[in-house]
C-alpha cells in the first residue's frame, strides 16, 4: 500500500513519539476498578491538588500520571463512589491499582467533595456527555423498558423523529451521521421494532458517552456524533446474576469469575414477548426481538489484557406469514490491551460486524436478503509523555461488503426470478494523531489530525453514463429522471473505481477562568464515506447503506463550537452552555418519487446537496445529593439545500435546474427550534426513589397540501415546497418510582419494583398529520396519528 | 414492487396508534388546470374511448370544479416511420355535456373526429394533446402502450393487517424482453403500480387486500392497463400522495407533475424550456394505453 505524501511525513512522527525532556520525573500508573466487581471504571479522575493537575482513566480503566519527584496527595474520585485519598511518594516509577467502594449504601452521610474542582473543567474536550448505566435505568420510559437512545434524547442537542421512530439526531444532523460504537464495533441500526426500543441491553452496559462536537481524531467515518457504548466486562470477584421482568421484555444476565480476579465472563440475554403490539387482532401476527451480549476478559498479567465481546440481535415481524421481516446486527470483537511501558498504552482490536435485513412477501412470492458486513482492524496507542502532554495515535482499516439485496422466489410457484443486485466493496483507512497538551495552568489544547482514505473497489456491473451524469433533467417538465446507462463495466475487486483522501483536522482548547469555570472552543472536520439511502423522516431497517464512489461524494462536515463551563457549589451543580455551527457538504437528496429499494442504479436518483445547523445548548445539572438530575435546553435550526446544476440544453442555452425546493434552504425533517428536557431523581430513602421527566419540543416540520385534485378516481392532495408547516408542539411528562425490597438477612435475592407512568397527562402528541379522503363519507379530512397516550408499566428487577 | 414494501412499515404504528380527525387550515395557491387524460383502449372496440376530463385544483377541503371554458382542445397524431414523422393529422374535442368538464371527439365536425383502434395498432404514432385555456396553451405527448390480460382472478382467504380484509389473487403473464409496467385498477381509487424488474417474462401472481369484505353477490371488476416508466412513476406517486404521506416513515412530498406542460411561451428558438417559469405548470397526465379487465363474482357467505 502506498501512502500519499502527506501521510509519509506524519508516519515517522506517529511511530516514534518524541520524548520530552525535563527534571527528574516518575510515573504512577495502574487501573481503577469497582472494588465490588473488579469492573474497570472509565473517566475516574486522579487529582493532584498540590500541582493542580491530574489524570483520567481511559476506556479500559487505565491511568498514567507522570510528576516531578516528590510527595503528593492523590484524590481518586468518581460520582457515586467514596473518594480515595492517598499520599504517594514519586521517587520511582510504580504501579498502583485502586478499587473504589460504592457509596450507594450510605446516603445519609453524603460526602461533598470539598474544594476539588472536577478535572473536566480544565479538559479541552467539550460537547460530550456521559451517562452511567444506572442513570439510564432510572429514567422513566414507555413500557418500562430502560433504553439508551431514549435517555440520550433528554440531553441538549439530541432529538429524534418522535415516538416509535428509530435513530436519533445530534445537533441537527441526520440519523445516519452518528457513529454508534458498541465496544468499538460499529452498529448500523440502533433500533428494535422500528424504533420502539434500542438494541442495547441496559444490564450489559457500563457507560455511554456521546460526542456531539470537538470529536477527537481517533474517531471518524460519521460526521455528526459519536455514541460510544461500553459493555461491562464481567465480575471477576464473584458470580452474580441479575435480570428483570417487564411488560415488553425480560432480561437475564450472568457474570462471574473464570479465574478469580483474573478472568471473567458476562452473558446476557433479552427477549421480548411475541405478539407484541398486535394482540388487538385475532390473526396470526408476530413481532418480537431478542439480543444477546457476551464478554470474556482475561487479565494475562499487569501488561496484557484480552477481551472478547459479542453481540447478536434480531427482530422478527410477521403478518400472517405473508409478510415476514427479519433484521439485526451481529458483531464479534477481539481486543488486546498491551502496556509497552507504564506510559505507553495500546489496544489492538479485530472486529467483524454486520447488519442483516431480510424480507419475505408471500403475497407476491418474493424474498429479499440484504446486508452490510465489515471487517475492521484498529490499533490505538496512548502515550502519556508527561502530566501536561499526551499523544494518542493509531490506525484504522475497514473493509466493507455491501449487499444491496438478493431477490429470490419464496416458493417454486412464484414468478419472481432470482437476481443478485450488484454487490459493492470498499476499503476505508485512517491514521491519526491527537495531542492532549496542557500549555499553562490556564490553557489546555487537544489537537490532532486524522487522514482518512476511502477506496471504492471494483464491482460486477458498473454503469457508465453520458457525461458521467446519472441523473437527467427534463427542461420542459422540470423533473429529474433516471438517465440511461451508455455502458456497463465489470471490474475486478482488486481495482479501484474511485479514491478519496481527506485530511480531517481537529482542535479543541480550554481556557480556565478559575477553579470552577472555563471557556472552551473547538473545530472539527469529519468525513463520511457511507450514506444511508433513506428518504423517510426516520430511518427504517429497510434502508440500505451505500458507499461513496464515482457518482456519490463523501459527506464532509465542519463544526465550530464554543462553550462556557462552570461548577457551582463545589461540583454539586454544573452548568454547560455551548453554541455550535455545522456545515455538511455533499448531503445526498433524492429525486421526487425515487425508488430506493432494490435499486441497482441508485446513482440515478441521487442529487447532491448540503446541510447546515446551528444552535445554543444549555445543560444545568445537579450531580450530588438526594435530588439529582438536569435541565437541558436547545435552541437550534437545521436546514438543507439541494441546488440545481447548470445544464446546457441542446439549443446552447445554459439553464439553472430547480433542484429541490427551487434551490432554497429548507428545514430538515428533524429541525426543532426549542427542545427542553427536565429530568429529576429524588432518593426518598434507601429503598425508594422517584424519577420524573418533562419534555417540550417544537413540533417537527411536516407538509400540508396546498391543494387537491382528482385523477382517475383518486383524490390526491398535492404539495408545494417541502417542510413548510409544523406538527403541534410536543410535550409530555413521565414518572417512575423504584422500590427496593427490604433485604432480609439470609436471603440472597435482592429485588426491586419499577413502576412507571409514561405520558402522565395523556396528551395526544401528533406523530403525523395525514390528509386523505374518508372512504365512507367521501369527505376530505386531516387525520392526526398519536402513538402513545398514558402508558402505565411495571418491571421487576432482581439480582442474586 | 416498491409500494408493496413500503406499505408494511407504517402499519406497525397503526396497530398501537390512535387516529383522530382534526381541524387544520391548509394553505391555498391559485388554481391549476388538471387534465385527467388516461385513455384506456379496449382493442376489440372500433374507436378509442376518448374522454378527457378537465378540472381545476382547489383547497384541500373544497369541492373540485370541472372546467368548461376550454377554448380549444385537439389531439395531433404524427405517424412515425423509423422515428421520423411522415404524415400528421388532428382531431378536435369538445365538451358534449355542458358543465361536465369532459371533452370528447367533436360530433359537429363534418369529418369523423374519432380515432380508430386500427390506426393506433397498425402505426407508430406520437400523440400530442394541445389545450388552449384562458389564453394559455398546454401540451402533452404520449405513445400507445400495450398491456397483458389477467389470466386468473380468484378470491383468497388470507388477511394481512386486519381480519376484515378480502384477498384477491391476480395472475398474469409478463410480456417478455422489454421492461414493462402495469397499473392494476381495483376500483374506488384502489390502484397498484408494478414493474416487471424481478419477474421478466414470467407468469406472476400476487395478492391484493381490500380493507373490507366485498359485498356478497356483487361483481368485482379488476382492470389492468399498460404504462411506460413515466406513467408508472406518476401513478406510484399519486397512490403514495393519496395515502398516508407523513410520519416517521413518510417520504418527502413531491409536486406530482405529469406529462402536461405549459407551452404558451415556447417558441422552439430562444425559449425552449420552462426553467424561467418553474412555478407555472398544469397537473395531470395524457396517455393512451391498452386495458384488459376481468370480473369475479363475490359468492354469498355460507
Amino acid at each position: 500500500m502506498s501512502y500519499p505524501r502527506g501521510l509519509r511525513v506524519i508516519l515517522p512522527f506517529l511511530l516514534f513519539p518524541i520524548m520530552l525532556l525535563g527534571q527528574q520525573r516518575y510515573t504512577l500508573s495502574g487501573t481503577i476498578s469497582d472494588a465490588g466487581s473488579n469492573e474497570t471504571m472509565i473517566g475516574v479522575s486522579i487529582l493532584v491538588p498540590d500541582l493542580q493537575t491530574g489524570a483520567i482513566t481511559n476506556e479500559y480503566g487505565f491511568y498514567s500520571l507522570t510528576l516531578p519527584e516528590g510527595n503528593y496527595e492523590l484524590i481518586i474520585s468518581a460520582l457515586g463512589f467514596r473518594d480515595i485519598r492517598q499520599t504517594v511518594n514519586f521517587n520511582s516509577n510504580q504501579r498502583l491499582d485502586f478499587g473504589l467502594e460504592s457509596e450507594a449504601e450510605q446516603l445519609e452521610e453524603v460526602v461533598v467533595t470539598e474544594d476539588v474542582e472536577r478535572l473536566d473543567i480544565r479538559q479541552p474536550q467539550m460537547s460530550v456527555t456521559s451517562l452511567k448505566a444506572e442513570t439510564i435505568k432510572n429514567i422513566p420510559v414507555v413500557l418500562g423498558e430502560a433504553d439508551v437512545i431514549k435517555s440520550i434524547i433528554l440531553l441538549p442537542g439530541v432529538t429524534n423523529a418522535g415516538e416509535a421512530s428509530s435513530g436519533f439526531n445530534v445537533r441537527g444532523g441526520a440519523a445516519d451521521q452518528n457513529l454508534i460504537l458498541l465496544d468499538e464495533a460499529t452498529i448500523f441500526n440502533s433500533s428494535h421494532l422500528f424504533g420502539f426500543f434500542s438494541v442495547f441491553n441496559p444490564d450489559a452496559i457500563k457507560d455511554v458517552k456521546l460526542f456531539k462536537g470537538g470529536i477527537p481524531s481517533r474517531y471518524g467515518g460519521r460526521v455528526s456524533s459519536v455514541l460510544e457504548i461500553f459493555q461491562k466486562e464481567g465480575n471477576s470477584k464473584s458470580f452474580q446474576m441479575n435480570g428483570g421482568i417487564g411488560l415488553v421484555a425480560s432480561r437475564l444476565l450472568a457474570e462471574g469469575p473464570l479465574v478469580k480476579d483474573r478472568a471473567a465472563f458476562l452473558i446476557g440475554g433479552r427477549g421480548s414477548y411475541a405478539h407484541l403490539f398486535l394482540p388487538l387482532f385475532d390473526i396470526d401476527n408476530r413481532a418480537y426481538f431478542y439480543d444477546l451480549n457476551t464478554k470474556l476478559n482475561y487479565r494475562v498479567n499487569d501488561r496484557n489484557n484480552l477481551y472478547l465481546s459479542g453481540y447478536f440481535g434480531r427482530d422478527l415481524f410477521s403478518l400472517s406469514d405473508l409478510f415476514v421481516n427479519t433484521y439485526g446486527n451481529a458483531l464479534v470483537n477481539f481486543r488486546w490491551n498491551h502496556l509497552f511501558s507504564d506510559r505507553l498504552f495500546s489496544n489492538l482490536s479485530l472486529i467483524y460486524s454486520d447488519f442483516y435485513y431480510g424480507l419475505e412477501l408471500d403475497f407476491v412470492g418474493f424474498e429479499w436478503n440484504s446486508g452490510i458486513q465489515n471487517f475492521n482492524l484498529k490499533y490505538d496507542l496512548k502515550h502519556y509523555l508527561s502530566d501536561t502532554f499526551q499523544v494518542n495515535f493509531g490506525m484504522h482499516n475497514t473493509y466493507y461488503v455491501f449487499n444491496p439485496g438478493k431477490i429470490s422466489p419464496n416458493s417454486p410457484e412464484s414468478g419472481i426470478v432470482e437476481e443478485q443486485l450488484t454487490r459493492k466493496f470498499a476499503n476505508e483507512n485512517a491514521i491519526y494523531v491527537d495531542l492532549e497538551h496542557t500549555i499553562s495552568p490556564k490553557l489546555s489544547l487537544e489537537y490532532g489530525l486524522r487522514i482518512s482514505q476511502f477506496n471504492r473497489l471494483g464491482q460486477d456491473a458498473f454503469y457508465v453514463y453520458e457525461n458521467g451524469n446519472p441523473v437527467d433533467f427534463n427542461p420542459f417538465s422540470l423533473v429529474y429522471q433516471e438517465a440511461t446507462p451508455i455502458d456497463t463495466l465489470s471490474t475486478s475487486r482488486s481495482t479501484t473505481l474511485k479514491k478519496f483522501l481527506n485530511p480531517e483536522p481537529r482542535i479543541s482548547l480550554s481556557w480556565t477562568l478559575n477553579n470552577q469555570s472555563s471557556v472552551k472552543a473547538s473545530f472539527t472536520r469529519m468525513a463520511q464515506y457511507l450514506h444511508l439511502l433513506s428518504n423517510t423522516s426516520s430511518p427504517t431497517p429497510l434502508d440500505v447503506w451505500t458507499p461513496s464512489g464515482p457518482y456519490v461524494k463523501p459527506q464532509l462536515a465542519d463544526q465550530f463550537a464554543m462553550g462556557y463551563f462552570r461548577d457551582l457549589d463545589s461540583g454539586t451543580y454544573s452548568l454547560e452552555s455551548e453554541v455550535f455551527y455545522k456545515e455538511v457538504q455533499n448531503r445526498i437528496d433524492y429525486i421526487d418519487g425515487a425508488n430506493l429499494i432494490a435499486n441497482n442504479a441508485i446513482e440515478q436518483v441521487i442529487l447532491n446537496g448540503q446541510a447546515r445547523a446551528y444552535g445554543w445548548e444549555l445543560l444545568f445539572r445537579k450531580n450530588t445529593g438526594r435530588l439529582t438530575g438536569w435541565l437541558a435546553y436547545t435552541l437550534a435550526k437545521s436546514e438543507q439545500q439541494t441546488q440545481g446544476r447548470q445544464t446546457l440544453l441542446s439549443n446552447g442555452r445554459t439553464v439553472q435546474e430547480p433542484g429541490i425546493n427551487y434551490g432554497a434552504w429548507y428545514s430538515t425533517p428533524y429541525d426543532k427550534r426549542h427542545d427542553l428536557a427536565l429530568y429529576g431523581r429524588f432518593q426518598v430513602n434507601d429503598r425508594l426513589s422517584l424519577n420524573a421527566n418533562f419534555i417540550y419540543q417544537t413540533g417537527q416540520p411536516t407538509n400540508y397540501p396546498v391543494g387537491q385534485f382528482q385523477f382517475e378516481g383518486l383524490v390526491v392532495p398535492y404539495y408545494g415546497l417541502r417542510n413548510q408547516q409544523r406538527l403541534p408542539n410536543y410535550h409530555r411528562m413521565d414518572l417512575s418510582a423504584t422500590l427496593q425490597k427490604k433485604s432480609k438477612p439470609g436471603k440472597r435475592v435482592n429485588g426491586e419494583w419499577v413502576f412507571s407512568i409514561y405520558n402522565l397527562y395523556n396528551r395526544y402528541n401528533a406523530a403525523s398529520i395525514n390528509f386523505r379522503q374518508n372512504q365512507d363519507t367521501g369527505q376530505n379530512e386531516a387525520v392526526r396519528t398519536s402513538i402513545f397516550g398514558i402508558v402505565p408499566a411495571a418491571t421487576y428487577n432482581f439480582k442474586f | 414492487m416498491k409500494p408493496l414494501l413500503y406499505l408494511a412499515l407504517p402499519l406497525i404504528l397503526l396497530t398501537v396508534a390512535c387516529e383522530t380527525v382534526i381541524e387544520v387550515d391548509t394553505p391555498s395557491e391559485p388554481a391549476r388546470l388538471v387534465v385527467d387524460g388516461i385513455i384506456r383502449v379496449d382493442t376489440t372496440a372500433d374507436f378509442l374511448p376518448i374522454a378527457i376530463k378537465v378540472t381545476e385544483t382547489t383547497n384541500f377541503f373544497e369541492e373540485v370544479q370541472p372546467v368548461s371554458d376550454i377554448e380549444n382542445m385537439v389531439i395531433i397524431l404524427q405517424v412515425l416511420e423509423n422515428g421520423v414523422p411522415t404524415t400528421s393529422f388532428s382531431r378536435a374535442l369538445a365538451e358534449l355535456e355542458q358543465g361536465s368538464g369532459i371533452y370528447e371527439p367533436d360530433p359537429t365536425f363534418d369529418s369523423d373526429q374519432r380515432i380508430s383502434v386500427r390506426t393506433v395498432l397498425d402505426n407508430d404514432i406520437l400523440f400530442t394533446l394541445v389545450i388552449t385555456h384562458r389564453g394559455r396553451r398546454y401540451a402533452a405527448q404520449t405513445k400507445y402502450v400495450p398491456a397483458v390480460q389477467i389470466e386468473n382472478l380468484t378470491l383468497g382467504d388470507k388477511t394481512l393487517f386486519n381480519p376484515d380484509e378480502t384477498e384477491v389473487v391476480v395472475r398474469y403473464r409478463d410480456m417478455p424482453e422489454v421492461d414493462n409496467y402495469y397499473i392494476f385498477d381495483f376500483g374506488s381509487g384502489n390502484y397498484l403500480a408494478t414493474e416487471d424488474t424481478f419477474y421478466k417474462g414470467q407468469a406472476f401472481e400476487f395478492s391484493y387486500f381490500f380493507d373490507e369484505p366485498l359485498q356478497a353477490g356483487s361483481e368485482l371488476e379488476v382492470r389492468v392497463f399498460g404504462a411506460d416508466q413515466s406513467l408508472f412513476n406518476y401513478m406510484n406517486l399519486l397512490v403514495q400522495q393519496a395515502g398516508d404521506q407523513n410520519g416517521p416513515f413518510g417520504t418527502p412530498v413531491a409536486t406530482v407533475r405529469g406529462n402536461l406542460f405549459e407551452v404558451t411561451d415556447l417558441d422552439n428558438q430562444g425559449t425552449f424550456d420552462s426553467t424561467n417559469t418553474p412555478l407555472v405548470f398544469p397537473l395531470g397526465y395524457f396517455a393512451i394505453v391498452q386495458e384488459f379487465s376481468k370480473t369475479l363474482l363475490i359468492p354469498n357467505a355460507d
